[in-house]
């Protein structure tokens, strides 16, 4: 499969600051990638590395096997970017906007505005200024996907939109990856992501801290279980089962509850020698995955300014 | 090659153009329409005393030092200025840039077209003053300067525009900070107009040379026609505030 984001130690300070330590990443052609992480973690600033707004301390990336910094124009050509803070002009109508835009990749059909802007529901008569927060990001999606770019890189494309909205954007989303466009987008919510991404990175204090398909992440996250019986058990029967170190039984003996991180598949096998009344277990929730790596990264931001100021 | 970004700034600017060029020629014109009853002043002073005061009665002398020696310029400096700091700093400044950069054009095309745009401007401003002034010419008896000489002082009216203008764009590009390009160029501005104007009272006659200011108006193209050197290194100053700009603007990271 052909790698269509590659980056290799890629690494950027801001003057003393950390924004990304020595991340390394393949993204390939036709998936759509999850980019997931807490607040300053560093997606941002990634995303920026990609289009050339900012320049690597260390490191390379490429895009479509082109150098930001030396092809940037060509890059550029072929990939559609929606900031994190998407702003633009807002003096004139969408319309106009949207076509000036269009002018500088060389045009594009006005249909596909039309059709993108009407999905959406986007008014393309109305005055930028005037648009709502969220209307304003439909702008920002519009433009990102008007040229059918072969690379969409997005950062944070939901902030903002009525979950309708966002359905329509996951939707699309959807499309361009059968269509063969590779999607990149990065989010702070799993369950967004969850939904269309074939395979999710997560990044914390600027490196890479898991990276794996939604499937394999799936199984390898906790879900909750509560087994009644109808005798009482002894107190070892579920003692070492692997993965279920967090299942206790209640005095009587007769139920078990609590968490079994990735497969199921012993305790159903441990439970077999017992006579079973009712069970209950939840589906995997990756948010709960997710938020494990999120914790203890809150803490770092301010310890790294303490030590600045 | 697509000038989009040249279009669209210059369409974007139109009212405010159309505006400040309207005003600078109008104040140039009244300005001008009154020196029929400056003459009468200055012919009232006794002979010696204008010339130990330096008064030139002529009518490019009262062009000169009036009309085309403070207020027209300065007008013409501060479009220079603000069309200069909109250039980069202020679409840096607002986040715009970060869009506009997104797209398949080089920092170094995206300069040049705003920096062509600047350019464009000052041009019509100074085309718009020369069609004023020569609007009163004969009624305001100016008529002892030709057009001609009229165009060559609004040529470098023009190239003074242009050299302010590509100041402000150049540190625009080189530090995107919008209050950094107002405070640098307004003092730049001043020392310009002191250099040019007290230079010789305070014997220091070099110190001209380091003033567009001098370049623009010191070779008296009113009198004289077209300065073809001092334009020269008008643009040559320009060049080189913008090409320094824009290569420190290639260098540096886009601010968020
Ligand atoms: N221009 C800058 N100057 C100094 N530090 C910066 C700059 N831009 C980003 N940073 C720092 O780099 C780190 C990563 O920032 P980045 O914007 O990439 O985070 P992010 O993952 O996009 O966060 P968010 O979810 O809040 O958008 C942060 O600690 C931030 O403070
Ligand atoms: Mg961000």
């Amino acid at each position: 499969m052909e790698n269509v984001i590659e980056l290799r130690e890629l690494t950027k300070t801001y003057g003393t600051r950390r924004g990304l330590t020595g991340l390394t990443l393949d993204v390939v052609r036709g998936e759509v990638f999850g980019f997931l992480g807490p607040n300053g973690a560093g997606k941002s600033t990634t995303i920026r590395l990609l289009l050339d707004l900012i320049r690597p301390t260390a490191g390379s990336a490429t895009v479509l096997g082109l150098d930001p910094r030396g092809e940037g124009v060509e890059l550029r050509r072929r990939v559609g970017y929606l900031a994190g803070d998407f702003v633009c002009d807002g003096r004139q109508n969408v319309r106009s906007y949207l076509r000036f835009l269009a002018a500088l990749r060389g045009g594009v059909p006005e249909a596909r505005i039309d059709d993108l802007a009407d999905r959406l529901g986007l008014d393309q008569t109305a005055k930028i200024k005037k648009l709502s927060k969220g209307n304003r990001q439909k702008v920002g999606l519009v433009q990102a996907f008007m040229h059918t770019p072969e690379v969409l890189i997005l950062d944070e494309p939901t902030s903002g939109l009525d979950p309708l909205v966002q359905q329509t954007f996951l939707d699309m989303v959807a499309e361009a990856a059968a269509g063969g466009q590779t999607v990149f987008m990065s989010s702070h919510i799993m369950s967004e992501v969850e939904a269309v991404a074939h395979r999710v990175g997560i990044i914390r204090d600027g490196r890479l801290v898991a990276l794996d398909t939604v499937a394999n992440l799936r199984t390898g996250t906790v879900r909750d279980v509560e087994v009644t019986f109808e005798t009482s058990v002894p107190a070892t029967a579920f003692a070492d089962l692997p993965g279920a170190s967090r299942l206790s039984l209640d005095e009587t003996g007769t139920t078990l509850s609590g968490q079994v991180a990735g497969s199921p598949d012993a305790l159903i096998k441990a439970l077999s020698r017992y006579t079973v009344t009712s069970l209950r277990a939840t589906e995997p929730a990756l948010e709960e995955l997710f938020h494990s790596y999120y914790e203890g990264a809150e803490a770092a931001p301010r310890t790294e300014s303490a030590r600045i100021a | 090659m697509s000038a989009a970004v040249f279009a669209k700034t210059l369409s974007d600017s139109r009212r405010s153009l159309i505006g400040w060029a309207v005003g600078t020629a109008l104040v140039g014109m009244v300005y001008a329409s009154t020196y029929p009853s400056q003459r009468q002043n200055t012919e009232s002073i006794p002979e010696a005393l204008r010339e130990s005061l330096h008064v030139d009665g002529t009518a490019a002398g009262y062009l000169q030092a009036t009309v085309f020696g403070v207020i027209v310029p300065l007008l013409a400096m501060i479009y220079g200025v603000a069309m200069g700091s909109r250039a980069i700093a202020s679409d840096e400044e607002s986040g715009q840039l970060d869009l506009l950069l997104a797209h398949p054009i080089t920092r170094t095309r995206f300069a040049l077209q705003r920096f062509g745009a600047l350019v464009a401007g000052a041009f019509g401003i100074a085309a718009l003053v020369w069609l004023a002034v020569l609007a009163v010419r004969s009624s305001a008896e100016l008529t002892s300067v030709t057009p001609v000489e009229l165009l060559a002082q609004c040529l470098n009216l023009a190239l003074l525009a242009i050299t302010f203008g590509a100041l402000a764009l150049g540190i625009g590009a080189a530090v995107g900070r919008r209050a950094v390009v107002l405070v640098v160029s307004a003092i730049a501005g001043v020392l310009a107009y002191t250099a040019s104007t007290f230079a010789t009272q305070i014997g220091a006659d070099w110190l001209a040379y380091l003033s567009p200011f001098h370049y623009y108006i010191g070779g008296e193209p009113l009198k004289n026609g077209f300065q073809w050197g001092d334009g020269a290194v008008l643009v040559i100053a320009s060049a080189v505030f913008v090409v320094a700009g824009v290569v420190r603007f290639n260098n540096r990271d886009v601010n968020s």
